[in-house]
């Protein structure tokens, strides 16, 4: 049991401390790697504890269940967790290899490792609200990180007041859960809200939808998203893409399909809308640019029409293509964003392995996500969703590589790079691209993770395998 | 009571909602603020009880319920710690652009971006 707090306390107490020290020295960047290695180290633990004895939980203060706060980490949660604390350890790392530039770095990233492993771990719903500004917040400050803050400022601006409109949005749903259930635990609400009044609960759906819309950058809700990413550093960028849009993924499994799956199923032809337009809208914007941050951008958005589709599809097939999926994609994009800064030799190489990933060539980890994609097309049966899968893909493919072939191939955007990053940094990434294809080879521990997170959806949802 | 309440709630957010559609950052803070203290209202009158405040609750008193209270007080931490982050932000907005005003912003950026082009397809 305290597996559960131990990850989140550790982080949390070292953000606190580490937010009165000067980040640009060496040592602390050091012990902020250390406190988020323990963090990851932790998470991993529990995450163990969790495939052998499945659902872990506690109950603050030693209160009744149904009166304190619920801390409760499921297949579900724990694999959320480890990938963002995972992904922040990795942008951390370089960060500080390259050089922290500004005294609250490394503590903002705690505290944003703070907020996401106690979103993924909460089994509260107004705690869930408390953890997820207590992660926006430090974005909001990291996405002027770096030089040239000048530029950034108006569009940090826009991202935090867009953002926190989705936030508020997300607040007043969990009002009406609140109001309608009469509880803030999500397992005892799920169980209410199918009993609610319908129009009530999906006045409480919509709401949720577009909190994580926004958070995942989907079609109508995306326009935030390109400028903040174009202008952020390397790392900010694949904390943001690879960490920050678990959250909108994370929710719109964890309040679509456990809490709200009869809504879910009522929208899901709009969500399938919603989710290809996504995918056609961000593959044509990427298609047409010529910065490799900005085509990562657009990518992204695209991307994120994917996981909306696959759980539109819903059922064990398309909740499980959704987890894969969202996995898969933050990895990629961490991947990406890093390599995209980089110069020299064998960043090329790192830069292939994602495209290749988001591309959804074998034996890259993105070849499993295409492929669980596809099963959740071929379960819905419908000949347009694949037409339409493979649309994107092939679209993905040709995106990825005309912009690897214009930022590595090209003589003078070789040389007019200057000269070629530190060797500790492309290691970094290279090592993060062996990951990739790692996983690409060994997907055991991932599809089998990924399969009991949707066995626990779909057995919420009450749909069984379709 | 509940329609007063609700009645309150929209036109708030529906304020708010309008002031944030300004191009003036200031204003864009303020219609924030009114959101948020809409949905902090929500919070308040989705309790399930009516009545006196529970400090020290008599066995036949009617109590209001105390969770939505509990909620609201955090929500109207974190408002009024994001106020005072977005009023940063837009402060920083006015020291570096010497403006508040976004289509100015956004006016600025184009120019930057056709110099871009311009540099990009000259050489």
């Amino acid at each position: 049991m305290t597996l559960l707090v131990l990850p989140l306390a550790v982080v949390w107490l070292g953000a606190a401390a580490l937010a009165l020290l000067d980040g640009r020295r060496r040592s602390v960047g050091w012990a902020a790697v250390a406190v988020l290695g323990a963090n990851v180290a932790g998470l991993v633990a529990l995450g163990a504890r969790v495939a052998e004895d499945g659902r872990q939980e506690l109950v603050t203060g030693n209160w009744p269940r149904g009166v304190g706060i619920t801390l409760a980490a499921d297949e579900l949660g724990i694999l959320f967790a480890v990938l963002s604390s995972a992904v922040l350890l990795v942008a951390l790392l370089y960060e500080v290899l390259a050089g922290v530039r500004s005294r609250t770095f490394p503590s903002l990233v705690l505290f944003m490792a703070a907020g996401l492993t106690g979103l993924f771990l909460t089994g509260d719903l107004f705690n869930f609200f408390v953890f997820f500004e207590l992660s926006m917040i430090p974005a909001y400050v990291l996405s002027v990180y770096g030089e040239q803050a000048r530029r950034k400022i108006g569009a940090a601006f826009i991202f935090a007041v867009v953002n926190l409109l989705g936030s508020f949005i997300f607040l007043i749903s969990v009002a009406g859960t609140y109001h309608v259930t009469g509880t803030l635990e999500m397992r005892d609400a799920a169980e209410r809200l199918a009993d609610a009044e319908p129009a009530s609960v999906m006045l409480i759906a919509v709401g949720v939808f577009v909190a994580f819309g926004v958070k995942l950058g989907l079609f109508p809700f995306h326009f935030w998203l390109p400028p903040i990413y174009v202008g952020a550093t390397p790392a900010v960028a694949a904390i943001l893409s690879g960490a920050l849009a678990n959250i909108g993924a994370y929710g719109l499994l964890r309040f679509g399909a456990a809490l709200l799956p009869a809504e879910l199923e009522l929208g899901a032809r709009a969500l399938v809308v919603i989710g290809s337009v996504s995918i056609l809208y961000g593959a044509m914007q990427a298609l047409s640019r010529r910065d490799v941050r900005e085509v990562l951008a657009y990518s992204a958005i695209g991307q994120a029409g994917y996981i909306l589709v696959a759980l539109a599809v819903g059922g064990r097939v398309g909740f499980f293509a959704a987890v894969v999926y969202a996995v898969v994609n933050s990895a990629n994009k961490a991947l990406l964003f890093l390599a995209a800064g980089l110069r020299g030799w064998l960043v090329g190489a790192a830069f292939v392995v994602g495209a290749f990933s988001v591309a959804g060539v074998p034996p890259s980890a993105g070849f499993f996500g295409k492929v669980a994609i596809f099963q959740a097309g071929v379960a819905e049966e419908s000949i347009a969703l694949l037409v339409l899968l493979f649309v994107g893909g092939a679209l993905s493919f040709v995106y990825m590589f005309q912009i690897y072939q214009h930022a590595f191939w090209r003589p003078e955007a070789a040389a007019g790079a200057g000269d070629a990053s530190p060797a500790v940094l492309r290691g970094l990434t290279l090592g993060l691209a062996a990951v990739i294809v790692a996983i690409g080879i060994w997907p055991e521990p991932l599809l089998a993770l990924s399969g009991g997170a949707a066995d626990l959806l779909a057995g919420a949802a009450g749909g069984g395998p379709r | 009571m509940i329609l007063l309440f609700s009645g309150v709630v929209a036109v708030l957010f529906g304020t708010g909602a309008f002031l944030m559609l300004k191009a003036d950052l200031f204003r864009v803070v303020v219609g924030m603020v009114m959101i948020s203290n809409a949905a902090i209202l929500t919070l308040i009158g989705s309790g399930l009880s009516r009545g006196a405040a529970p400090i020290h609750p008599l066995p036949d008193d009617r109590l209001s319920d105390p969770l939505v209270q509990a909620m609201a007080l955090t929500a109207i931490v974190i408002g009024f710690g994001v106020t005072a982050l977005l009023l940063a932000i837009a402060y920083r907005v006015y020291t570096s652009h010497e403006s508040v005003d976004l289509d100015e912003l956004s006016r600025e950026e184009v120019r930057r971006e056709r110099e871009l082009e311009r540099e990009e397809i000259s050489p």
